[in-house]
């Protein structure tokens, strides 16, 4: 457990050491200050904006959080735990250090689950600065505001659990970056075609897409199955993860 | 006694695909002995200490550190050693200073103990200056020193050093070594390198492996008695410029001295060494173990000549690493035809095979026959 934290604490001191975490989440908030106030949204067969809606909601934000996690941030987050240690070697060196391989996989998992967190409540200043303080533009109802939250918080979990898991079978961050972007994006735009698709075609894209898993969170409904999916798949994805690291004594 | 092998090894072997990087080899390293690990690229020097340092598992064999086996105990194994990959790789971002914190950290030290052992360690490496600095702004030579510190920080009785040497400036290199030496007598320290006055500077003993197995094992005398051929330098002065000559007579003259060594018994060889005019200087090449340098000491006070050098020449090692190991070079070179080469011929072989049994044309016995000897 000791370990876990000298690892995780390691890691995080290095994203804030170096511009990537600054960039991440500085660039995040930008672009998603952009979507939130200027870019209208598709809701009920209209484009609406956040200003166009003239209620009291933060569906804008968590439409676009989502969206900006799984293209830019958990990407470039993940993408250097284990595919940049590999291809330096670092990793060479830290893995003979009296440590199980487990303990740095969830050393590095839980140092890129803080710094998304981080991102998180960073975006945490549009409620407060549009609903409390310095402006009142009506009273929010903050249920919804929190259970979206938990429902990005999970989202982030699964899928820095996944980013994790494809940087750690290549040596090559952009590669890791390109893939993991990929991957999140697909799982979660594959939740659109739902609707449009047959019946059980549809219900098993559905199934797998974060979207779908995600959507009850945005709507202020806590669904214990999404709960339940978005813990599997990082758990899944961290034990992928220990495999692939374990596998180099073997190759 | 057998408490104090360190580190040993039975019959290791690691294969990355049908590549042997190593064949069984065999070694052991006792309590306070310096072994330079020795060979050519590709060898199997990494493999070895990645497979000590529980980073890779063998596919084959036992291997125990300080009594621990990397299989079950990688952990008591980890804990009891240091290890300093090749080229030092360390994470640019950090400072030299939160480096060896962080190698601390994972090695459970309290922090007084921490200072206190950071403070030689930063003594013995020479990073008193660069301790604020961050790692991607030191040079080479730095990095490895601090590569080095951290193998050191937690005062591991076994140490593993990869390539430790190989970018230091030379008065560096001395200065490691001697430290090395320092630290060596109660300590066990494995180091690789390609650098045979290093290995004659620092070890007592050397093991030298080739293209995954061992090739020579021993103290350093042994293994250069090994090649069977020893070679001595003798020089007979041979005119003297004004001063008096001190031996009998009058100084001999150039054939006649090259005669009579080449009579000395158990010399094959006599080669002349370019020196200047007043002395000559020979090389008498042996093949046996023999210490020819008594014979050569009797021959030249019998004749009353001046000896002005006589010894055994102390480069051979390079002679022998090169004997033991260049034939597999070229070996390597060639496998790049030859291993296509066999291939397409077992491939003919089974179309033959198959050609035959199809057209049942042969008779039953030499069907088996062809079977049996493909397997063989």
């Amino acid at each position: 457990m000791r370990n876990i934290l000298i690892i995780a604490r390691r890691d995080l001191r290095a994203q804030f050491n170096s511009p990537v975490a600054y960039v991440v989440v500085g660039g995040a908030l930008l672009l998603i200050g952009v979507m939130f106030f200027m870019i209208p949204r598709m809701a009920g067969g209209f484009f609406v904006s956040f200003w166009d809606v003239d209620r009291a909601s933060m569906d804008q934000l968590f439409e676009y959080l989502p969206l900006v996690l799984s293209l830019f941030v958990i990407p470039a987050v993940t993408m250097r735990t284990l595919a940049a240690e590999k291809g330096s070697g670092t990793l060479e060196l830290l893995i003979t250090m009296p440590v199980r391989d487990s303990e740095v996989i969830l050393g590095k998992y839980i140092a890129a689950c803080a710094t998304v967190c981080i991102l998180l409540a960073g975006t945490l200043l549009y409620p407060i600065a549009m609903f409390t303080w310095p402006w009142h533009l009506g009273s929010l109802d903050w249920g919804p505001v929190w259970s979206g939250y938990l429902g990005c918080a999970l989202f982030s979990l699964a899928g820095v659990a996944l980013g994790m898991m494809l940087s750690s079978v290549t040596e090559s961050d952009v590669i890791a970056f390109f893939m993991t972007s990929g991957v999140l994006c697909v799982l979660y735009a594959v939740g659109w075609m739902v609707s449009v698709l047959p019946g059980g075609l549809g219900d098993a894209i559905g199934f797998v897409s974060f979207q779908t898993r995600y959507q009850a969170f945005a709507r202020g409904l806590i669904d214990t199955r999404a709960v339940i999916y978005f813990l599997s798949v990082a758990i899944v994805c961290l034990l992928v993860s220990f495999r692939s690291l374990e596998s180099r004594k073997w190759s | 006694m057998s408490n104090d092998v360190m580190i040993y090894a039975n019959d290791l072997s690691k294969s990355f695909g049908s590549f042997k990087a190593l064949d069984q080899i065999n070694f052991e390293v006792r309590r306070g002995e310096i072994v330079g690990f020795l060979g050519p690229n590709g060898a199997g020097k990494s493999t070895t200490m990645r497979i000590l340092t529980c980073f890779i598992s063998p596919t084959g064999g036992v291997a125990r550190v300080n009594g621990h086996d990397v299989f079950d105990e990688p952990l008591q194994v980890r804990e009891s050693l240091g290890y300093l990959p090749q080229r030092a790789p360390l994470y640019l971002e950090m400072s030299v200073l939160e480096y060896l914190r962080f190698a601390a950290d994972l090695r459970h030290l309290d922090d007084s103990v921490f200072r206190k052992r950071a403070k030689s360690v930063v003594e013995v490496c020479g990073l008193a200056q660069v301790l604020g600095k961050e790692i991607r702004h030191l040079s080479h030579g730095y990095r490895q020193r601090v590569g080095l510190a951290q193998a050191l920080i937690h005062d591991p009785p076994i140490l593993i050093l990869d390539e430790p040497t190989s970018d230091l400036d030379p008065n560096e290199k001395a200065e490691f070594l001697d430290y090395l030496k320092q630290i060596g007598q109660e300590r066990t320290v494995l180091l690789s390198t390609h650098n045979l006055a290093e290995v004659e500077a620092s070890c007592g003993r050397a093991i030298i492996v080739s293209r995954g197995r061992i090739v020579a094992d021993g103290p350093l005398d042994e293994i250069r008695a090994k090649s069977g051929r020893v070679r001595y330098v003798v020089s007979v002065q041979e005119a003297v410029d004004g001063a008096a000559y001190r031996g009998r007579g009058t100084p001999p003259k150039k054939a006649e001295v090259e005669e009579a060594l080449g009579k000395v018994p158990g010399v094959k060889r006599v080669g002349e060494i370019r020196t200047d005019e007043r002395a000559h200087a020979y090389e008498l090449v042996s093949e046996q173990e023999v210490d020819l340098r008594p014979e050569v000491f009797k021959l030249i006070v019998d004749r009353g000549w001046v000896l002005l050098e006589l010894h055994r020449d102390s480069q051979t090692l390079e002679d022998v690493f090169r004997s033991l190991t260049i034939g597999d070079e070229r070996r390597n070179r060639q496998l790049g035809a030859s291993a296509d080469g066999p291939a397409d011929e077992e491939d003919d072989d089974d179309d033959e095979e198959g050609d035959d049994e199809e057209a049942a044309a042969a008779p039953s016995g030499h069907d088996e026959k062809v079977a049996k000897d493909d397997r063989s």
